[in-house]
C-alpha cells in the first residue's frame, strides 16, 4: 500500500493502511470478552468476509453476472472435508487444495464467459452449475456422505488443535488478514485496473495491449480460490458439511453481502459480510421475523444507498475509499 | 521513407457484404494520413481490420515488415498499434489518470507474485507509471483533469484523454477514429494542433478518419478516399479536392 504517498493516486487508502491493520489488531481482543457463542458468530463473519471478497472480484470488479459462488464455497468445503475424512489429512494441509479446487471451478465458469456466454446466460449457467454440484453431493454418497454429509474430524493448524472457538478465531483471523491484504494489493495494482477496465469497456481494454482473456480467467480463478478457502474454514467451523448449506438461499445471502457492502469495493465486502452475519443474531428470539426484516431492510437499504455501506463510509472518511470504487 | 504499415489487397466481408475490397494502404512515421469517404465507405472497418477486431477475407497487413493479420487485438496493440474508438473507448468509472495508467499496462514491470505480496519493486513500478502518466497528461495540456472521473468530462476532454491514453504506450502507429466529432470549433483547432504534434514531435504515424473536410485539409499530409469499401483516390489534400472520382463519390454525378 502507499506508504510513501504516490505522486498520483490521490488519497485512496492513504489512511486505509492504518485502518487495515488496526481492525484485526483490535479484533485480537475479542476472545477476552466474547462467550463461545458470540465467538462462533465472529468466526462465521471471518468465513463470510472471504466469501464476499471472493464473490465481489467477479461480480463487482470484473462485472460478470456469475452466480457460482455457493458452488465454489461448497467445493472448498467438500474438498477439505473429504481430504480430512477419507485421506486423513490435517486441516492445514487441506486449506490450499480447497482453494485450488475452488479455482478450478472458477476456471470452468470463466471458460463459459470467454466463449461469449455473458449476462443473464452466464447467470443461468452458473446457477445450474451450483445446483448440479448439490445434486452430486446428495448422490455421491460414497465420497460425500449423501444428505447426511460428512462429519469433519478435529482440526489442527500446524500443531495448534482447533478444539475451541477461540483457537479457530486466531487461525481464521490470520488466514483472512493475509488473503484480504493480498487481494487488496492486487486490486490496487495494474491487475486490478485491468479487471475493472474489462468491466467498463472490454474492446477498448484489448486495444491497450492488455490480454483480456487472461485477466477474465485470472479473476474467476482468484475468486474461486478465495471462496474455496472460505469453504474449508466453514467446514471446520461447523464440524460438518451437508449439501443444504450450499443452496439458493445461501447464494442470495452471498449476493446480498456484496451488494449491501458495495459492488466493486473490497472494504465494502468486508463490511457487508460482517453486517449480514451479525444481523440474524438480533432476531434469534423472534423466529420468522428475521426473513421479513432481512428482505425489507435489503430493499430499503439498496433504494437509499445503492452503492452500499462502503460508499456511506467513504463519504464520512475519504481515506477509506477503495481505488476504482466511486461513491457516486 | 520506410513504410511502417503496409496493407496489400485487404478484403473484409460481413455475411455477403463486401466491407473492404482489395485495399492497398501504407503509413509511415511522422506522417498524418486522413482516411475520408461517405458513410459506409469502410473507414472504421479498415481500422478494425488493422487493429485485429475483424478477420480478413483476403490480403495481408504488415507492421515493420512482419505480418500482423490474424493476431488478437491485444497482440497487435502490443506490437505498437494503438487506436481510439468512434463511440468513445474510455473507462467511464475510472479517472483520467487511471485511464492513462491502463494505457501503460504493458510497461509496468511488476510480477504477479510481487504484486500479491506488495513488494517494494512492485510498488516502485506502479509509482513510476503514475509519474509517467502525469507527465503525459501534462504534456498534452490536460493535467488538471487527472483525478476526475472521465464520465463527468465534456466530449472534447474525453477525446483528448483517449488520445493521451492511446499514445501512452508510445506506439509507432496511431489510428484516430473521428476524433473531432461533436467538438466546438476552438477545441477542434486544439485537436489539430495536438495531432500535428504527435506526428511532428513524437514521429508517430497517424491514420485519421474524419468527416470534417476543413480539419482534414488542415491536419493531413496525405488523404486517402474510400467509397463502397474500395480506395478510390490517394494524394495530397490539394489534389484530392479536385479529383473527379472523389467529387463523384461525395456529390454523385454532376
Amino acid at each position: 500500500m502507499n506508504r510513501q504517498p504516490e505522486p498520483g493516486a490521490a488519497a485512496h487508502w492513504a489512511g486505509g493502511t492504518r485502518v487495515f491493520y488496526a481492525v484485526p489488531l483490535l479484533a485480537l481482543a475479542i476472545p477476552l470478552f466474547a462467550n463461545p457463542y458470540t465467538q462462533f458468530v465472529v468466526n462465521l463473519m471471518l468465513v463470510y468476509v472471504l466469501v464476499a471478497v471472493g464473490f465481489n472480484l467477479v461480480l463487482g470488479n470484473l462485472g460478470q453476472l456469475a452466480f457460482a459462488n455457493t458452488a465454489l464455497f461448497g467445493i472448498g468445503a467438500y474438498t477439505a472435508a473429504m481430504l480430512m475424512v477419507h485421506a486423513g489429512w490435517p486441516f492445514w494441509a487441506a486449506i490450499i487444495p480447497a482453494g485450488i479446487a475452488g479455482a478450478a471451478a472458477g476456471f470452468l465458469a470463466s471458460v463459459t464467459a470467454l466463449r461469449g456466454i455473458r449476462n443473464y446466460y452466464l447467470a443461468i449457467v452458473t446457477l445450474a452449475f451450483g445446483e448440479l454440484l448439490r445434486w452430486t453431493y446428495i448422490h455421491g454418497e460414497v465420497a460425500t456422505g449423501g444428505t447426511d454429509g460428512l462429519a469433519v474430524p478435529r482440526a489442527d493448524f500446524l500443531g495448534i488443535v482447533l478444539d475451541s472457538e477461540t483457537a479457530r478465531f486466531y487461525v481464521f483471523l490470520l488466514i483472512v488478514v493475509v488473503m484480504v491484504k493480498a487481494i487488496s494489493n492486487l486490486l490496487q495494482s495494474k491487475v486490478g485496473r485491468a479487471i475493472v477496465a474489462i468491466r467498463d469497456n472490454e474492446l477498448a481494454t484489448a486495444s491497450l495491449a492488455i490480454p483480456t482473456g487472461r485477466y477474465i480467467v485470472l479473476a474467476f480463478m482468484l475468486s474461486g480460490f478465495v471462496v474455496g478457502v472460505a469453504g474449508s474454514l466453514f467446514a471446520v467451523l461447523l464440524g460438518q458439511v451437508v449439501p443444504e448449506s450450499f443452496g439458493l438461499i445461501e447464494l442470495i445471502l452471498h449476493f446480498a453481502m456484496v451488494l449491501v457492502g458495495g459492488l466493486g469495493s473490497l472494504f465494502g465486502s468486508v463490511l457487508g459480510a460482517v453486517a449480514l452475519t451479525a444481523l440474524p443474531e438480533f432476531f434469534r428470539g423472534f423466529p420468522g421475523l428475521y426473513e421479513m426484516f432481512f428482505g425489507g431492510l435489503l430493499i430499503v437499504f439498496l433504494l437509499i444507498q445503492p452503492r452500499g455501506l462502503s460508499a456511506l463510509c467513504a463519504k464520512a472518511w475519504p481515506g477509506l475509499r477503495d481505488r476504482y470504487f466511486r461513491d457516486r | 521513407m520506410a513504410m511502417l504499415l503496409e496493407l496489400a489487397g485487404v478484403s473484409v466481408r460481413f455475411a455477403g457484404l463486401q466491407a473492404l475490397i482489395d485495399v492497398d494502404l501504407t503509413a509511415s512515421g511522422g506522417e498524418i494520413k486522413a482516411v475520408i469517404g461517405p458513410n459506409g465507405a469502410g473507414k472504421t472497418t479498415l481500422f478494425n481490420a488493422i487493429s485485429g477486431y475483424v478477420p480478413l477475407a483476403g490480403g495481408e497487413i504488415a507492421l515493420n515488415g512482419s505480418a500482423i493479420h490474424g493476431l488478437a487485438p491485444n497482440e497487435i496493440a502490443a506490437r505498437g498499434v494503438r487506436r481510439t474508438f468512434q463511440n468513445g473507448g474510455l473507462f467511464p468509472e475510472l479517472t483520467a489518470l487511471e485511464n492513462v495508467l491502463a494505457g501503460l499496462h504493458a510497461r509496468i514491470d511488476a510480477s504477479f507474485v510481487g504484486i500479491l505480496f506488495g513488494t517494494r519493486a512492485a510498488r516502485a513500478a506502479e509509482r513510476e507509471a503514475v509519474t509517467r502518466a502525469r507527465q503525459l497528461l501534462d504534456l498534452l495540456g490536460v493535467s488538471h483533469l487527472a483525478d476526475q472521473q472521465v464520465k463527468s468530462m465534456s466530449g472534447g476532454q474525453q477525446r483528448t484523454i483517449e488520445i493521451v491514453r492511446a499514445v501512452a504506450g508510445e506506439p509507432p502507429l496511431l489510428l484516430l477514429d473521428e476524433p473531432a466529432v461533436g467538438l466546438a470549433p476552438p477545441v477542434r483547432a486544439q485537436l489539430i494542433e495536438l495531432i500535428r504534434r504527435l506526428a511532428g514531435e513524437m514521429g508517430i504515424a497517424v491514420l485519421l478518419i474524419e468527416h470534417a473536410i476543413d480539419l482534414v485539409m488542415a491536419a493531413a499530409d496525405v488523404v486517402a478516399v474510400f467509397n463502397g469499401g474500395a480506395k478510390i483516390a490517394e494524394g495530397p489534400p490539394g489534389a484530392i479536392r479536385n479529383d473527379p472520382a472523389v467529387l463523384e463519390a461525395y456529390l454523385g454525378h454532376v
